[in-house]
């Protein structure tokens, strides 16, 4: 799966789940600091990532990404790894 | 006051405006709560919730970040995890935030990543020249009506009072906020100062030096990182400002101080140094949160006795006896009452009644009497304050007997009254009366006691000023430092007895004469030159237990003797610990009869160079019986520490027995505490024993010890 499609469908799934604008998301926004993830919704983006991408994620690994860009690398190496 | 470059404290506990960065819209959590409670408290000044989603929270508008406020910050409080404070750090530099709470966990406590985290906050916040309180902590309160700021997860705002609280752990402060607010204790100022990444104790202590609505420093520590700085600011504080400090370490076990190598080291637990030096800088120590609030409400309520001597007023013998033996336990006295006294009492109370001190005013008492004789004492000029016993018996009407104390006291300012109404249930109102009207209470006469002492002496204490520090210049350098060079360039970690002696000695402790002897005639020559009998030891920088090793001989009377003790403590040696470097026998002159006692030296890692002094023998091994003082030490920290031992009596001189040369062992310590500060390189000292000889003739070391702190260290 080519890198743009990750992350188009990455920031949908972001949009989905935090309840924001697409327009608000950025590669260099931080899900926390930025966006106002909470704990809950923190395990929640990674549980939809799973789903849409059809991967399974180690969550410890997964929550230590803070980054919008940092995810789509992230979810790029287990897609095309 | 010398003290730490001032940290913006001013705008930690009175900020013209705080950014609650992180701020949540979900209830009962930190990040909503700490914004709510500001705004429940009633903030004088403007606060701003700073969120990356909610556009507002409570009704006040929100700010996605921090550098998007219109207006100057002065305090940040941040609660975004730990995982993003450094961007809210760097957001709140650019902002130009004076000051950062950072309630979040997630940092040194927590080691690994948690120490990367909070070194890069620290390196933010100091590029930034913004005060970092925390992290891992409550947040602070200000109850001052012109502030009313609580920064803070606790559930409640405090009442306003004049007690300062801090404390190390946050966790602890929801609990003392609890207890207080039960007792209708208030605060001045209260703060949980977490991990210390930036403000510590001291800086508070400094703050709180200059605050006037405080007049009792409470503090609890689970942790002193830098005892020495810690130490100058108690003694400036207390001493200057005449504002008590009341503590409670925590962590009173030591593992690890019997493995020491030294005497020093092994008796000298983290526990033992710090209780000694919070002592010496005045500190009052706290056993509990009780016993530490027991004595703050007495200092911070009411005058400080003049004197030790108090006056007990009663419904119950048997209760007046208890407290009249726990005032003695605690170096009070009971007053001796004056005629005028004694007929005042006399004319208000029944005939049954007991006159003298502790005045039994009986079980029938109500108000009027315990008016009358509380009243007399007071204006007795020999009371310098009184306690006020009642048990609850069917004709006793408390919560008037309780309004009439209060009135009395008032109008008694000068002098102290405290109050113990035994019992819980039927004493309750009375109890409540007493504690809103800061008459100090207590369950127990034995509390009320140790309250009225610790008032007693900390007023006594403020009078008397800083001692000098005695300074030494016939003592000569060169030899220290070429025998640490030796040492060092040697790679020991000790210096052997011989070169142990003459650094006592080049510091002007007095020494027995002594020469080294490679044979056996070369000994039994130099046991001539030194005068017998003589004491003879090996010499070897591998041998640190002479006594274990066959090393030592004693009271060797002649030269064929000497000649003979060489021969045998070589090869007991040499059997003992095969490999060890022998550079001969040292021959001394045999000490004196005298009395032996301890002096050490032990560098903490808190508190730096700590003096030890105690007798010899069973006294320290047995009782550990020893004193403590850091270094420097002025002339009463040394006459006191060697009058803190219990046998200081045989040293004074006891039962028809000698008195021995105090002024010269005093004399030793203060030039130990010299050479501990002249080289930093000295790890631990032991010059053990000191033969003390009577009064005016002096003492002489006879055996002496030093370890060396490792390169580097």
């Amino acid at each position: 799966m080519d890198k743009q499609e990750i992350e188009k469908r990455v920031r949908e799934t972001i949009a989905r789940v935090l309840e924001i604008e697409d327009s608000e998301i950025s590669s260099g926004s931080n899900f926390v600091f930025d966006l106002g993830a909470d704990s809950r919704q923190s395990v929640e983006l990674v549980a939809a990532f799973e789903e849409e991408f059809d991967i399974e994620m180690d969550e410890d690994e997964a929550l230590a990404v803070q980054s919008v860009g940092d995810a789509v690398d992230f979810i790029a190496g287990i897609v095309n790894g | 006051m010398s003290q730490p470059p001032a940290k913006h404290l001013d705008a930690v506990f009175s900020p013209a405006s705080v950014a609650v960065v992180g701020a949540t819209r979900t209830v009962g959590t930190v990040p909503h709560d700490i914004f709510q409670n500001i705004l429940e408290a009633g903030y004088q000044g403007v606060v701003y919730p700073v969120s990356p989603r909610s556009p507002s929270i409570s009704g006040v508008k929100a700010y996605k970040y921090v550098v998007d406020i219109p207006d100057p910050v002065d305090l940040a409080v941040i609660v975004f995890p730990s995982s993003v404070c450094h961007l809210a750090m760097e957001q709140c530099g650019q902002k130009g935030v004076k000051a950062a709470v950072v309630i979040s966990a997630g940092f040194r406590e927590v080691g690994g990543a948690g120490l990367e985290r909070e070194a890069q906050l620290k390196e933010i916040a100091a590029r930034h020249g913004i005060s970092i309180v925390g992290p891992n902590c409550l947040g602070a309160i200000n109850t001052d009506p012109t502030v009313r700021l609580n920064a803070s997860f606790a559930r409640k705002m405090p009442a306003q009072g004049s007690i300062a609280f801090l404390s190390q752990s946050g966790a602890l402060c929801t609990a003392v906020l609890d207890y207080a607010r039960g007792k209708h204790i208030g605060f001045s100022k209260f703060i949980s100062f977490g991990n210390k990444a930036d403000v510590s104790e001291v800086d508070l202590f400094y703050y709180l030096a200059r605050d006037e609505a405080t007049r009792v420093i409470l503090v609890y520590l689970e942790e002193v990182r830098d005892g020495e700085a810690l130490l100058r600011a108690a003694r400036s504080v207390i001493r200057e400002t005449g504002k008590p400090i009341l503590a409670i370490k925590s962590g009173r076990t030591s593992a690890g101080a019997s493995a020491a190598a030294s005497h020093t080291g092994s008796l000298a637990g983290s526990d033992e140094v710090c209780d000694a030096v919070f002592r010496q800088a005045g500190i009052v120590r706290c056993s509990t949160i009780e016993d530490m609030f027991n004595r703050a409400i007495a200092l911070a309520y009411q005058p400080r006795p003049r004197t030790n001597r108090v006056a007990i007023v009663t419904n119950a013998g048997g209760p007046g006896v208890m407290a009249a033996d726990a005032c003695a336990d605690q170096g009070l006295e009971l007053a001796g009452f004056s005629e005028q006294t004694a007929e005042l009492l006399k004319d208000k109370l029944p005939a049954t009644a007991n006159l003298k001190n502790p005045v039994d005013v009986i079980g029938d008492a109500r108000s009027d009497r315990y008016r009358a004789a509380l009243g007399a004492c007071l204006a007795d000029p020999a009371v310098a304050g009184a306690m006020v016993i009642l048990t609850p018996q069917s004709m006793t009407d408390i919560d008037a007997i309780a309004a009439e104390v209060v009135r009395t006291a008032g109008a008694c300012p000068q002098k102290p009254v405290y109050a113990s109404f035994m019992g819980e249930a039927d004493v309750a109102s009375g109890i409540d009366l007493l504690q809103r009207a800061h008459i100090p209470h207590y369950i127990l006469p034995e509390s009320m006691s140790v309250a009225f002492s610790t008032a007693y002496l900390f007023g006594e204490s403020l009078k008397v000023g800083p001692a000098p520090v005695p300074r030494f210049e016939d003592v000569d350098r060169a030899v220290v430092e070429e025998a640490l060079a030796k040492a060092s360039a040697a790679g020991q970690l000790y210096l052997p007895e011989v070169e142990a002696t003459r650094v006592l000695a080049a510091y002007g402790i007095p020494v027995l004469p002594a020469r080294v002897a490679a044979t056996a005639a070369e000994a039994a020559a130099a046991a001539a030159e030194v005068g017998f009998p003589v004491a003879m030891k090996v010499y070897s920088p591998d041998v640190v237990h002479k006594l274990d090793a066959g090393g030592v001989m004693l009271n060797v009377q002649d030269e064929r003797a000497a000649a003979e003790a060489f021969d045998r403590i070589i090869s007991a040696v040499s059997e003992a610990a095969p490999g060890a470097q022998v550079k001969g026998v040292n021959v001394q002159r045999m000490a004196p009869a005298g009395r032996e006692v301890i002096l050490g030296v032990k560098r903490d890692p808190a508190f730096g160079p700590v003096a030890m002094f105690g007798l010899g023998g069973t006294f320290v091994e047995v009782f550990r019986d020893v004193a403590f003082r850091a270094v420097p030490l002025d002339v009463e920290d040394v006459q006191g520490m060697v009058r803190e031992v219990r046998s200081y009596p045989i040293l004074a001189g006891v039962r028809g027995g000698p008195a021995y040369d105090v002024a010269m062992i005093e004399q030793c310590i203060e030039r130990l505490g010299q050479l501990a500060l002249d080289f930093p390189q000295i790890a631990e000292l032991d010059v053990n024993p000191v033969i003390v000889l009577e009064a005016g003739r002096g003492a002489v070391a006879a055996d002496a010890r030093i370890g060396l702190a490792p390169e580097g260290a």
